[in-house]
């Protein structure tokens, strides 16, 4: 099972991806939801998504949304800069919202275990 | 085992370096009027990245000014708030705190080592986010850079206690760790190598064009040979030819590319000076936004390197000297926070590089009392000058302006050697502008590499010498009947200006015979205002050449600034024009007979824009015993004329600011000047200009082409009574 992050930044993304891995998990990386919907396409090993909320063109949100309308069911995990709101929390078909920060390596930890357990 | 995601603080270095340029730009943008929606995108987005990388790397003070930078550009974003000048500047502020911690980061401080975020500035960012801009002005920023930064003026003599400006720039890397250039190691590893690279490419090329010669060669050679043998020879010498032409593209190429490989862009030096504003304001009391343009633009790393040491200068001096306390800025009516820019652009093969502030400007009485004080120049000499010469004086070695001896000022090293270091080693050239309460500005113009330059080769007598382009104005041939005898200076009238005409090898004292037949050939070399035509015997060539500079033990020759190899061995000499211009002043016969003397010295205004006729004509009515006082422009020149009282004025028709029309029409209105002799000496030699002249008031028009000095001096004679 791999990983799918998605984030415009090349650093946040890595970071991401390099936080995963030390839990063990193997990622693949995408610098937009474009990239990543090829990266869908092309890979079906792909067992979960982390996403960036801001991106250009198609946000996190936007991504998740075309997503499920596609029929693809796979947990998804929503990153933000931000401190999220409660409304992005209760986004449908979102398994978890987490704010970038120190403390990903835990919370993000527990968002995936939670996620591909639950 | 904690996962140590510490180690992407150098990625997020890089990529803040990347943003932070890109935040200033689009800033820079928005403060031109460019407020389109995708700019204002785009700066959120980078204030986003920024706030996301640093909050996982827990870069607290960052994530804290990138937070209200974001909430501030939200406002711009959403429309809720317009990008007013109070905007602008709390967003120019907040790129300078971030780009603060992040060279802070850069310079190896950890993340709990970072500089608080000024929370006056994030909280004025989120106050003008819902449209509560405060009117007085923010707070000025400024971090200590590390524990050497403690502004502790009285023990500044201690090494690196204060002041990392304390030395400057002599001694700059010894006390200046944190402003010092710093490339990375493996860069400096590659362009080490580079540069042995670059030297070899130049012996390479200097050596190919020996072929050109061995091509030409063999092709006379082929004109002995027995008719029989001709045609295979010629087919031997054409495929020569053939060869080592293509070989010329392709060596030029690669010599092109290897020189641009060692390009550096000046943020290299211009990030480290807006920083080093900052500081050094601050220890200053004073307040002033830096604003860079143009640090993308590339030179070459040898220019760069030397190029550090004089912008610090001018800097120190900017805001050392020029830039008022916030006070006096008030008190002026200015705005409190100083504005200091340092912008660059290309200008075809040269980078200009502009130092601005909007201080106090140069004072010209000051700049006058000093030069008197330091006995610099006579009184007399003072009055001659014009504004600009005046202004001028300041790269006199041993001159200073300030009465005080500051932590600042004082060291020893003064204009004279920023002049010298951009003039004589960087071939470049040094302007200055000023404006009384208004600032100062300083324009810089540079080569772009000082590897490889466009050179003439010339001959004088049995020696060939070289002279780089940017010093070569044009190549003319001319009569020698066409001179005139301008004070027993021989001068050529080019278009509108008096040029000296002295023999190059004169000057140089090589052995050599006139020809007294036919047109010669001068070559019109030029530093800044001033030109000076050298005879010389042929052109030989022109091109692209690697300079090499002198040995050391030749280094004290003034009139040699470099060598060129020529074929295979053969070294020419490169002519440093500014000390020939030197030399030929010097060496100027001066005729001072004054037959004729006045009893009483009458006194003279010339104006005229160019520098070369305005001292001309100077050296002509000096000669025949006038004081003269030179103007470069009209309202110059109406300025001197009403401050002081003149017998007569000379002046040129076309010139920038007021021309020659103008002022003698605005000198008739004048009580004093209604009846005083006023001669216009132009090149216009068309009817309706003359008429013209003598409509608005003019009693004698003198066409420079014909011109006579004795004619001048009859006219002035008979004018003066």
């Amino acid at each position: 099972m791999q990983i799918l992050v998605v984030d415009d930044d090349p650093l946040a993304c890595e970071m991401t991806a390099t936080l995963l891995e030390f839990q063990g998990y193997t990622t693949v990386m995408a610098n937009d939801a474009m990239e990543a919907t090829q990266q869908l396409d092309s890979l079906d090993t792909i067992g979960l998504i982390v996403s960036d909320m801001h991106m250009p063109l198609i946000n996190g949100i936007e991504f998740l949304k075309m997503l499920r309308e596609q029929g693809v069911t796979l947990p998804f995990i929503l990153l933000t800069g931000d401190s999220p709101d409660s409304t992005l929390m209760q986004t449908p078909g979102l398994n978890a919202c987490l704010q970038k920060d120190a403390e990903l390596e835990s919370t993000l930890g527990n968002a995936v275990t939670q996620a591909l357990n639950g | 085992m904690a996962l140590d995601i510490k180690r992407f603080i150098q990625r997020f270095i890089e990529e803040a370096s990347d943003h932070l340029p890109r935040l200033r730009e689009g800033i820079e943008a928005l403060e031109q009027g460019d407020t389109h929606q995708e700019r204002i995108n785009e700066l959120f987005r980078a204030a986003h990245t920024l706030k996301g990388s640093s909050r996982m790397l827990k870069l607290t003070p960052i994530t804290a000014i990138a937070h209200s930078t974001e909430e501030l550009l939200s406002a711009l974003r959403d429309g809720t708030q317009t990008a007013s000048p109070d905007v602008t500047c709390l967003l120019n502020q907040a790129t300078d705190a971030l780009s603060d911690r992040v060279n802070q980061l850069a310079q190896g401080a950890s993340p709990a080592e970072l500089a608080e975020a000024d929370h006056q500035l994030c909280q004025a960012m989120e106050n003008a986010a819902v449209g509560k801009l405060s009117t007085s002005s923010p707070p000025v920023t400024v971090v200590p850079h590390n524990d050497t930064a403690k502004n502790d003026k009285t023990e500044n003599d201690d090494a690196g206690i204060v002041s990392p400006y304390a030395a400057l720039p002599t001694t700059k890397s010894a006390t200046l760790p944190a402003q010092e250039l710093r490339l990375t190691d493996t860069v400096r590893v590659r362009l080490d190598r580079l540069d042995d690279v670059i030297r070899l490419m130049g012996e390479v090329l200097s050596g190919h064009h020996h072929l050109h010669s061995l091509v030409e060669q063999a092709r006379s050679l082929s004109t002995s040979l027995p008719k029989d043998q001709q045609a295979p020879f010629n087919a031997f010498s054409r495929e020569l030819k053939d060869s080592v032409l293509s070989h010329d593209g392709l060596m030029s190429d690669l010599h092109d590319r290897a020189l641009q490989m060692r390009m550096l862009p000046l943020s290299v030096v211009f990030d480290p000076l807006s920083q080093m504003a900052r500081d050094l304001a601050h220890s200053l009391d004073k307040q002033v936004h830096c604003r860079v343009h143009g640090s993308e633009i590339e030179l070459d790393r040898q220019m760069i390197d030397r190029l550090s040491d004089p912008l610090i200068h001018l800097l120190r001096n900017a805001l050392d000297h020029g830039l008022e306390t916030p006070d006096e800025r008030q008190a002026a009516g200015k705005p409190i926070r100083g504005q200091l820019s340092l912008e660059a652009w290309q200008d075809g093969s040269w980078v200009v590089i502009e130092m601005r502030d909007d201080g106090t400007g140069i004072s010209l009485e000051a700049v006058r009392r000093k030069a008197l004080s330091k006995q610099l120049l006579s009184e007399e000499q003072l009055l001659a000058l014009t504004e600009q010469e005046t202004l001028e004086l300041i790269f006199l070695p041993g001159f200073s302006t300030k009465p005080l001896i500051t932590d600042f000022s004082g060291r020893g090293v003064g204009m004279d050697v920023v002049k010298r270091t951009v003039i004589d080693e960087l071939n470049g050239d040094l302007r200055l502008s000023s404006h009384s309460g208004k600032g100062t500005c300083f324009t810089l113009r540079l080569p772009l590499s000082l590897a490889m330059m466009r050179v003439l080769l010339i001959n004088v007598g049995a020696v060939t010498l070289g002279v780089t382009a940017p010093y070569v104005s044009e190549l003319v041939e001319h009569a020698s009947t066409n001179f005139i005898d301008a004070a027993g200076q021989k001068t050529l009238i080019l278009r509108n200006e008096f040029v000296p005409v002295v023999s190059l090898a004169e000057l140089l004292d090589l052995p050599y015979t006139p020809t007294e037949s036919g047109n010669l050939l001068l070559l019109v070399v030029h530093q800044r205002h001033q030109k000076l035509a050298l005879i010389i015997d042929a052109l030989v060539d022109e091109r692209d050449m690697v300079i090499k500079p002198l040995p050391t033990h030749l280094r004290h020759l003034p009139l040699v600034s470099g060598m060129v190899t020529l074929g295979r061995s053969t070294l020419v000499s490169l002519l440093h024009v500014p000390t020939l211009l030197e030399h030929s002043r010097r060496y100027a016969p001066k005729v001072l007979t004054k037959t004729d003397q006045p009893p009483q010295a009458h006194r003279i205004l010339v104006v005229d824009d160019s520098l070369n006729t305005r001292e001309i004509e100077k050296d002509v009515l000096e000669a025949w015993g006038y004081q003269v006082t030179l103007a470069e422009n009209g309202r110059d020149g109406l300025n001197k004329a009403l401050a002081d009282s003149f017998d007569a004025v000379l002046t040129d028709v076309e010139m920038p600011v007021m021309d020659g029309f103008a002022l003698t029409a605005s000198l008739r209105e004048n009580e004093i000047y209604r009846y005083k002799p006023i001669i216009i000496i132009t090149s216009r030699e068309k009817e309706a200009d003359r008429r013209r002249g003598i409509e608005v008031g003019a009693d004698a028009y003198i066409v420079k082409g014909s011109f006579d000095q004795n004619n001048l001096v009859d006219t002035l004679k008979a004018l003066l009574g």
